[in-house]
């Protein structure tokens, strides 16, 4: 395998990674942005729409145009009712709020643990076969998570810019009492937000659940790098979002390539590092006021 | 006056059962969740199997003392940590009389010196050579270790295969260091490169940069050994996303039916697996059937290996006459050889390996994956596969 090769495969899945942890970034820091508050449950979200992507795809055997938008409405829906139950009545303290979403994480991990078991479960192609393309080999059902991740990430990219409802969620994360002056119904904005940012997780969860495996665990991992692709691309910062995701994807998959799975993961963080230190509020991250 | 005695009669019957039945508790520890729970559920349905055939006859009779045996069961989740306090628990809350697990060598590594010192039997699947030592006199094991089975069966796959260059990836821990070492050990000796190696952490699912990294090496072979049954699966599924159309063998720790679900049966076609026991043996199909009725799925098969040495200690303790005295216990079974269970008939080995004889022998063999079932191209001894 020559080097071009191996850059082209290793820049391939660095995309499926970097798409997915965008993915997971966006809506982490979407909630962060308006509400001001660190979900630590996002992960879980992921492992919901994994598993209902095993339930209706693998198991009822539904389209999988028919999983991405079940996943997208019902834990859209669950998402904004929790915000609404459960966050709202905390609002007035952010570290309330916080330890209220570890609460909600612990209960929806070992509800899954209850119901399907720790196992592992393998889940069926969506798209089968390879792409050649000289001597470097992709697989369908990865190109297809890649394409996926950016329409979803297109969709919500024209949502935010064009409707005068992500208008509005622009307004609330710029400034909150601003965005009540101008006649914004805040109160609507947060668990609308919320569910959002929670249904693109599980979005994620059931694009990739093809591709790996489906357990209550599958969550932990993204969430950590949800963590990171934030802190990397700035805490509130919808495209520093995309940018973090795809560049810790793009790091961790030529990293691991070209110099081994250890040396990757000490890589990561060194480079996180290194942009804090010379950019402290992240890559395209405000400075707070 | 006929009345009365009748009375007496049936109290003193009773008082005399009530003291001679007890209860005696076997402990299990293994990873019933994650990446190695295949091989625990496997263990844990093995134990609960043996079990239940002495409950249902009535109980161990060991001494003038009937048993019947309750199960307490622990998941190590594959943690050290977790089976240390797994077995803590096993010894000083719920008194076992002997141990089944762990599994994987990190862990009985962390927890041998507790069951030493406290005497406790344990029936290992560590590939450790802590598992058989003469400093852990109650340490045995069930399943054979990659060192013992890999140069015959390397041997036999490298020539049948013509294997040059090997690719492998093994979790970064002990178990895994001690693998990569036993298995590049084999490959080496039988001629081919096997240099190009690397390790990852046991939550990892996505391998494809790091198997991208061994395919630029110009492998013609994979070697599965090391990784769990599921992470086995994954890393054939994605070996084959990349394109890679060389041979792919699974040298030891039974993960074939894993394999198949997770890969499915086209990208596992022509996979080399090890197989633990001659799985045509009628005893063999005959425990596979009793344990797939009893727990539906498939079945690891570990099971088979730990449900003989589970009988043996059994059979040791109603030698011994004692169900506490682990001396007593170990030193009858040790003086047990052909030793008939499901998967052929067991011995003792290991005395000049490891300084002593507590690992369970079994002839094993080699299966190529033929339409989604394994079926048996050799079978090995110690010194060769044919």
């Amino acid at each position: 395998m020559d080097i071009v090769t191996l850059l082209t495969q290793a820049g391939v899945n660095g995309l499926v990674i970097g798409t997915m942890y965008a993915l997971m970034a966006i809506g982490f820091t979407l909630v962060f942005g308006i509400m001001r508050v660190v979900n630590f449950a996002h992960g879980e979200f992921y492992m919901a729409g994994s598993f209902i992507a095993f339930l209706t795809y693998a198991q009822w055997q539904l389209p999988f145009a028919a999983t991405i938008v079940i996943a997208i409405l019902l834990v859209g829906f669950v998402g904004a009712l929790i915000e609404w139950v459960l966050i709202r009545p905390l609002r007035a303290d952010e570290l309330t709020g916080m330890i209220a979403t570890l609460g909600i994480s612990v209960v929806l991990q070992n509800s899954a643990l209850m119901f399907f078991g720790a196992s592992p479960r393998p889940m069926p192609e969506v798209i089968s076969g390879l792409v050649r393309i000289g001597p470097a080999v992709f697989s369908w059902s990865r190109i297809f998570v890649i394409v996926s991740a950016v329409l979803v990430i297109g969709v919500f990219w024209l949502f935010m810019q064009k409707s005068r409802t992500g208008r509005a969620m622009r307004a609330v994360a710029q400034d909150r009492e601003a965005a009540l002056i101008q006649g914004i119904d805040v109160e609507r904005i947060f668990p609308l937000a919320f569910g959002i940012s929670v249904a693109l997780a599980a979005v994620a969860g059931a694009l990739m659940a093809p591709v790996f495996s489906v357990s209550p665990f599958v969550g932990i991992t993204p969430m950590l790098k949800a963590f990171i692709v934030v802190i990397l691309g700035g805490l509130g910062s919808i495209p520093g979002a995309v940018l973090g995701g795809l560049l810790l994807g793009m790091i961790e998959s030529f990293g691991a390539t070209m110099l081994g799975a250890m040396i990757a993961d000490m890589l990561q963080l060194a480079l996180v590092i290194a942009i804090l230190l010379i950019r402290p509020s992240g890559l395209l991250g405000r400075k707070e006021a | 006056m006929r009345m009365k005695l009748l009375t007496l009669s049936v109290s003193t019957i009773a008082l005399a059962t009530a003291a001679n039945a007890d209860t005696m508790t076997v402990g299990l520890v293994a990873p019933l969740s994650g990446g190695g729970a295949a091989w625990g559920t496997a263990m844990k349905g093995a134990l609960e199997l043996a079990v239940k055939d002495i409950n249902g006859a009535g109980g161990l009779e060991v001494g003038g003392t009937t048993y019947n045996i309750e199960i307490a069961a622990y998941d190590s989740h594959y943690n050290p940590n977790d089976a240390v306090t797994a077995v803590n628990r096993l010894i000083y809350e719920d008194q076992v009389a002997f141990i089944v697990g762990p599994l994987g060598s990190a862990p009985l590594a962390a927890l041998v010196p507790v069951t030493t010192e406290n005497k406790k039997i344990t029936i290992t699947g560590g590939f450790t050579p802590i598992a058989v030592a003469p400093e852990h006199p109650y340490s045995f094991r069930a399943v054979l270790p990659t060192q013992i089975y890999a140069a015959p069966q390397i041997n036999y796959v490298v020539e049948k295969l013509g294997a040059r260059k090997v690719g492998s990836l093994f979790p970064n821990d002990e178990t895994g260091q001690t693998m990569s070492n036993d298995i590049a050990s084999a490959y080496e000796a039988a001629g081919a490169d096997a240099s190009a190696v690397d390790y990852y952490e046991r939550d990892r699912v996505d391998f494809v940069p790091l198997l991208t990294r061994l395919l630029a090496q110009g492998i013609d072979t994979f070697e599965l050994d090391g990784s769990p049954p599921q992470t086995a699966g994954l890393l054939v599924r994605q070996l084959r996303e990349l394109g890679f159309e060389g041979n792919i063998v699974r040298t030891g720790g039974d993960a074939t039916n894993d394999i198949l679900a997770v890969a499915r049966p086209d990208a596992s076609e022509g996979l080399y697996v090890h197989m633990e026991y001659d799985g045509s043996l009628p005893s063999a199909q005959e425990y596979q059937q009793r344990y797939v009725d009893a727990y539906g799925g498939t079945m690891n098969a570990f099971s088979p290996l730990f449900y003989t040495t589970i009988n043996m200690i059994f059979e040791a303790m109603q030698a011994a006459g004692t169900t506490e005295d682990s001396d007593a216990i170990v030193a009858e079974m040790a003086k047990m050889s052909d030793f008939e269970g499901p998967a052929g008939k067991a011995n003792w080995m290991g005395q000049e390996i490891w300084g002593t004889a507590r690992q369970q022998y079994i002839p094993y063999a080699i299966g190529v994956v033929n339409g989604g079932v394994p079926q048996v191209i050799a079978t090995c001894s110690l010194d060769k596969c044919e």
